[in-house]
């Protein structure tokens, strides 16, 4: 039986194929009819679609925007043009090039290999500092890199011949190569998509803050991807040098990254599909405006010759999409959907036994750590958010927190999910001290929803629990969980499994949060306001749903919220919070009663 | 004065309010209470035109005011005292009042700074302080007297009170029973629903995106039935 | 000591230009997040503006002024056109469309004039020198740093002492109070743009005047250096921008008086290392004025 994911992956593989074949083919039909120049630019156009799929692996799947990718793939082309020039010329062309250079001989296929292994050095390099970043500095530092890399070409004369350009790198004829190198492209991009660490990416593109609180760390899933996007520009890039037969400091310029960048952004940069759309778009555009800017006789006319007007057509088109359509013409679509889909109908297994079953089945025993903080206080400037707060949640049980607007509450849920530091004072569960950056904390045994709906909106319904099933696989092995499945099926997503998470209506990206948090394994489940913007209905469903994920996935559940109605049906046991300390604790009668809780909630008069 | 008509506003998936109707006459302190998450900041973000409603009409003295921009609110004479105060800390207090004041001309922002002055003499004291290093309760005076500095036909309050210590929450209340003396009309949302709507002409009481009560502020204050939502019970 | 008086001298003349064009793109990171990379297209309006102006014998004194409000022209038309579409946008899109718009400018120029440099005699007084005790001055870099000293003071008069200048240090902290306050956004965002433009009219008359050529692309190179002197300043922080352009472009002098004449060439380099040395450092410290997301 062939599972979901990998149907979506063969059907994308299958799709961008097809793809990919239709804008050959339209290439070589347009070449048969002109001059040689046109078999050229079947060749440039594939090599170019190397490239672009090579920067989507990277930005489309991590949303963070690289200038830097061409410089890597710069660097490779040197090594390989370097390597594999025949000795006679280098002594001609630099004949004083260190580390003997000028007497070196390499077959051009073993430069080429040479020259990717040295691009995935400097890619891992490169990614260590940009990985940790994000947002504009990532930006920078790659745009950074790309000047370098050009400054340091132009300026090695002895090594690189400057501007003079190394000639004579032995060429590849025809287009055979630069085929293989796009199916390659691809399928690298689709299996990239398709594998944990390239979902582990999407989800950290969704929502950074809401990925770590699922266990990702944020920096080895864009490491990664960036790594494997730079291999495959690299791959580009040396296609395009030997398909040149020579290689200077311009031809990996600023302006090629922005005609790149144009491609990948006017396609869709989130899909493969888009990738090659975009390029194709683009380079049919330029073609055009080349030859109308040429100076033609066309449709009876003397065209007069108008220099730049691709780049015109270039700037143009880029312009129209990031202020019409900043998604791209295909947006989230790719073709592997459509395929899919196609090829689900014909094969639609039968749903297996009912998953609550499953899920009953397998429910584990709760784990026996108690989630403890030790006089735990935090303080902004001169403000106390939380003074000295001692509290203990007994493992398996369900706890409330409560507290009026500004009472530290969602603070106190920070500083346990480690987004903030506190400023005394401990975090334990099991005895066990909790540290670490909020994805370290998910792997330890705390997961969470958050407030205002974070969901991995672009991925699945399903995708976004598997996410967290995958960290857990990894992460919480000794715990049991009902998987995937199970958890749909009691969140009632089932027949909603396939749907992007952002189409979902408001309850139930609330289910699904909740589902993602449970597919983690919890020790603890922290559920900030789940009853927010729902009715009084919808509330009183989620105090049965919340026990019934509880105990599938046999947590604790710390759940805060401000509706005091939720909280008594739903709680065992509560703490109530007012300007950050403890102000009572007790069962729900306890508290109700408590004549100081009422004064704080509703500020009774002559206080 | 101000009349809020059937109004649903949506965020993404989540609709926040649910056809809400409210009036505010002209000289009225009225309170805005209900639980957290009620929809209370929305109800006021949409008035204030942060926010576009995606259905029904707000009203201000006798005009429609949803979709235009807060800006020309402003002028039109309303003014917020936004939720968390959102001072500007990089800007002196006279300069926040100053800017506060850009609707107006000249010599009447100038008057208008003087009566800040008078009325809030802790202010007055670091007038040239940037505004980063007010204590809370100063903090919350600045906002207020800059949404003043507008000089609005209508003032409106979300959560003035909010994170200050008991005694500064008591000069916050004296503040608005003085606004209130002064003729002002005030719309306060706060947390304290009993203790505000004990000083409030009238009050309503918000749940969930809906209206769920409405009457003479000492009135719904006593009503024990609305507060148990609050504190659980039933 | 000779050399470092001159070099001073000469790094602080350039550095002044950089400064001007830094303090507009940190002013308008500032109000909307954006690094403006179409903002050295200024410098490029102005200087055919300069080139159409003088080729019809048209005086300095009206080309200047006529130059500094070209940049200020189409400054606010950007964000008219543009920028007010994708104000709300990711700063992804900002980057890229700022990055369009620089593209479009470079075609526009070629397919309206020509991809070739058109060359205007410059006046006089751009390369004329005096002696100052041992030292060789340039009567146009001291100008430079005048006018530029006498903008920056006007700068900070002006977010000071004037309403708008309250406006745009309000609307850079927090953009939506100070629409509550009654800030029109509209009007505080092309008022920045309408500002930024005008000092890079004044840094591209100074610069133009001893330059002596328009071309397409001729505002990349400036504006690349202003980005950078602004990411030292830490984007945001107008002070800081004036800083890091004077340093910048003593820096640049200094790097060149130094470096053995094999590594010249690699000036700007050694300069980007450094930036993204800093990046790595404290990526947060440059980038101060994002605040941290609420939970």
């Amino acid at each position: 039986m062939i599972s979901d994911r990998r149907r979506v992956a063969l059907g994308s593989l299958g799709g961008n194929l097809v793809l990919v074949a239709l804008v050959v083919v339209g290439g070589v039909v347009y070449a048969a009819f002109g001059s040689s120049a046109r078999d050229a630019l079947i060749t440039d156009l594939l090599i170019n679609l190397v490239i672009v799929i090579g920067f989507q692996i990277f930005i489309g799947n991590t949303g963070v925007l690289s200038f830097g990718h061409l410089g890597i793939a710069s660097l490779a082309a040197y090594v390989m043009a370097l390597l594999a020039i025949p000795a006679a010329r280098k002594s001609v062309l630099i004949p004083n090039a260190p580390w003997g250079i000028p007497d070196i001989e390499v077959d051009p296929l073993l430069a080429t290999v040479i020259g990717i292994g040295v691009a995935v050095v400097v890619s891992a390099l490169l990614a260590a500092v940009v990985a940790r970043t994000s947002g504009l500095s990532a930006t920078m530092i790659t745009l950074a890199f790309l000047f370098v890399v050009r400054q340091v070409a132009e300026n090695w004369k002895d090594l690189t011949n400057g501007a003079g350009n190394l000639s004579s790198v032995p060429r590849l004829d025809g287009n055979g190569w630069a085929i293989v190198g796009a199916v390659l492209a691809v399928f690298v991009a689709v299996s990239f998509r398709a594998s944990k660490v390239g979902r582990l990416a999407v989800a950290t593109r969704e929502d950074e803050l809401a990925a770590g609180a699922m266990g990702i760390d944020v920096f080895s899933p864009r490491f990664i991807a960036f790594v494997v996007s730079g291999a495959v520009v690299a791959v580009g890039g040396i296609l395009r040098v030997q398909s040149l037969g020579s290689l200077g400091p311009s031809q990996f310029s600023f302006d090629f990254t922005i005609l790149i960048l144009a491609m990948l952004v006017v396609g869709g940069m989130r899909t493969v599909s888009g990738a090659i759309v975009g390029t194709a778009f683009i380079t049919i555009g330029k073609e055009i405006t080349r030859f109308l800017g040429d100076g033609p006789h066309f449709l009876g006319f003397e065209w007069p010759v108008v220099d730049g007007l691709p780049d015109l057509f270039l700037a143009g088109s880029l312009l129209v999409v990031l202020l019409l359509r900043p998604s791209g013409l295909l947006g989230e679509y790719d073709v592997g959907t459509f395929v899919a889909a196609q090829l689900s109908r014909s094969g639609r297994r039968s749903s297996g036994p009912a998953a609550s079953a499953i899920a009953s089945a397998i429910a584990p025993d709760h784990s026996d750590a108690v989630l403890r903080t030790n006089c735990l206080g935090v303080t902004f400037g001169g403000f106390t958010a939380v003074d000295s707060v001692t509290m203990s949640v007994e493992p398996g049980r369900i706890h409330g927190l409560i507290g009026p607007n500004g009472a530290g509450k969602t603070t106190l849920i920070n500083v346990l999910t480690g987004v903030v530091e506190p400023t005394y004072g401990t975090v334990e569960i099991g005895g066990r001290e909790l540290t670490g950056p909020p994805h370290s904390r998910a792997r330890q045994g705390i997961s969470r929803t958050f407030q205002n709906l974070r969901v991995f909106g672009a991925l699945s319904v399903r995708e976004n629990v598997a996410v967290a099933d995958l960290v857990a696989r990894q992460h919480r092995v000794d715990r049991a969980g009902p998987g995937v499945d199970a958890l749909l099926e009691l969140s009632g997503l089932t027949a909603m499994a396939d749907r992007p998470a952002s189409t979902l209506d408001y309850g139930n990206q609330r289910r699904l949060e909740i589902a993602r948090a449970a597919a983690l394994r919890p020790d603890f489940l922290l559920l900030d306001e789940p009853t927010s913007g729902m009715s009084e209905a919808e509330s009183r469903e989620m105090v049965d749903h919340v026990r019934r994920i509880a105990t599938a996935v046999g947590a604790g559940v710390l759940v805060i919220d401000h509706d005091l109605g939720f909280i008594t049906s739903i709680c065992e046991h509560i703490t109530v919070l007012d300007q950050g300390a403890v102000l009572a604790e007790g069962t729900p009668d306890e508290v109700q009663s408590d004549p100081r809780v009422i004064e704080a909630y509703l500020g009774t008069q002559g206080a | 004065m101000l009349a809020v008509d059937e109004v649903t506003t949506k965020y993404g998936a989540l609709t926040a309010l649910h056809a809400v109707s409210l009036h505010v006459n002209e000289g009225e302190l009225v309170a805005l209470v209900g639980p957290n998450g009620a929809g209370k900041t929305t109800l006021l973000s949409t008035v204030v035109g942060l926010l576009r409603p995606t259905g029904g009409t707000v009203r201000f003295d006798g005009r429609t005011i949803n979709g235009l921009d807060p800006a020309a609110l402003v002028a039109a004479g309303l003014a917020l005292v936004p939720e968390r105060r959102r001072i500007f800390k990089d800007l002196s207090v006279a300069e926040n009042l100053r800017l506060a004041g850009v609707t107006a001309k000249a010599p009447d922002r100038k008057q208008r700074m003087e009566q800040m002055a008078e009325l809030f003499p802790a202010l007055h004291e670091k007038w040239d302080l940037s505004a980063g290093f007010l204590s809370g309760g100063q903090a919350q005076q600045l906002a207020v007297a800059r949404a003043l500095m507008c000089d609005p036909k209508l003032l409106l309050l979300d959560e003035p009170c909010l994170g200050l210590a008991p005694t500064m929450v008591d000069v916050i209340f004296d503040l608005l029973q003085r606004l209130r003396s002064q003729g002002r009309t005030v719309l306060v949302v706060e947390q304290q629903a009993q203790r505000v709507l004990g000083i409030a002409d009238r009050g309503y009481v918000l749940r969930t995106g809906t209206v769920v009560a409405e009457g003479a502020g000492p009135e719904l204050a006593s009503r024990a039935d609305l507060f148990e939502t609050y504190v659980g019970g039933s | 000591m000779n050399t470092f008086v001159q070099n001073l001298i000469d790094g602080l003349g350039n550095g002044s230009t950089y400064a001007l064009l830094a303090v507009g793109v940190s002013m308008l990171f500032g109000v909307m997040h954006l690094v403006n990379f179409a903002h050295g297209e200024l410098l490029t309006v102005s200087a055919y503006v300069i080139y159409g102006l003088r080729s019809k014998d048209v005086s300095w004194w009206i080309t200047v002024p006529m130059a500094i409000l070209g940049a200020v022209a189409l400054s606010v038309a950007i964000e008219f056109t543009a920028f007010r579409r994708v104000r709300t946008a990711s700063a992804f899109t900002l980057l890229l469309t700022s990055f369009a718009l620089e593209i479009l400018s470079h075609a526009v120029w070629r397919i309206g004039v020509s991809s070739k440099p058109r060359r205007y005699a410059t006046p006089e007084i751009a390369f004329k020198t005096f002696d100052l005790g041992p030292y060789r001055v340039e009567v146009w870099d001291v100008i430079s740093i005048v006018v530029a000293v006498l903008c920056f003071v006007g700068t900070a008069i002006m977010l000071r002492k004037t309403l708008f200048g309250l406006s745009i240090r309000a609307a850079s902290e927090d953009f939506d109070a100070a629409r509550l306050m009654g800030v029109k956004a509209n009007r505080v965002i092309s008022g920045a743009f309408a500002f930024a433009g005008l000092l890079a009219g004044i840094a591209g008359a100074l610069y133009l005047l001893r330059r002596g050529q328009a071309d397409p692309r001729m505002g990349a190179e400036p504006l690349l250096k202003a980005v950078i002197a602004a990411i030292i300043g830490g984007l945001g922080s107008l002070k800081g921008a004036v800083v890091g352009g004077l340093a910048l472009g003593v820096a640049e002098v200094y790097f060149r008086s130094f470096l053995p004449n094999d590594l010249q060439g690699l000036t700007d380099a050694f300069v980007f290392v450094l930036i993204a040395a800093l990046f790595v450092v404290r990526p947060q410290g440059l980038f101060n004025v994002q605040t941290a997301e609420r939970v």
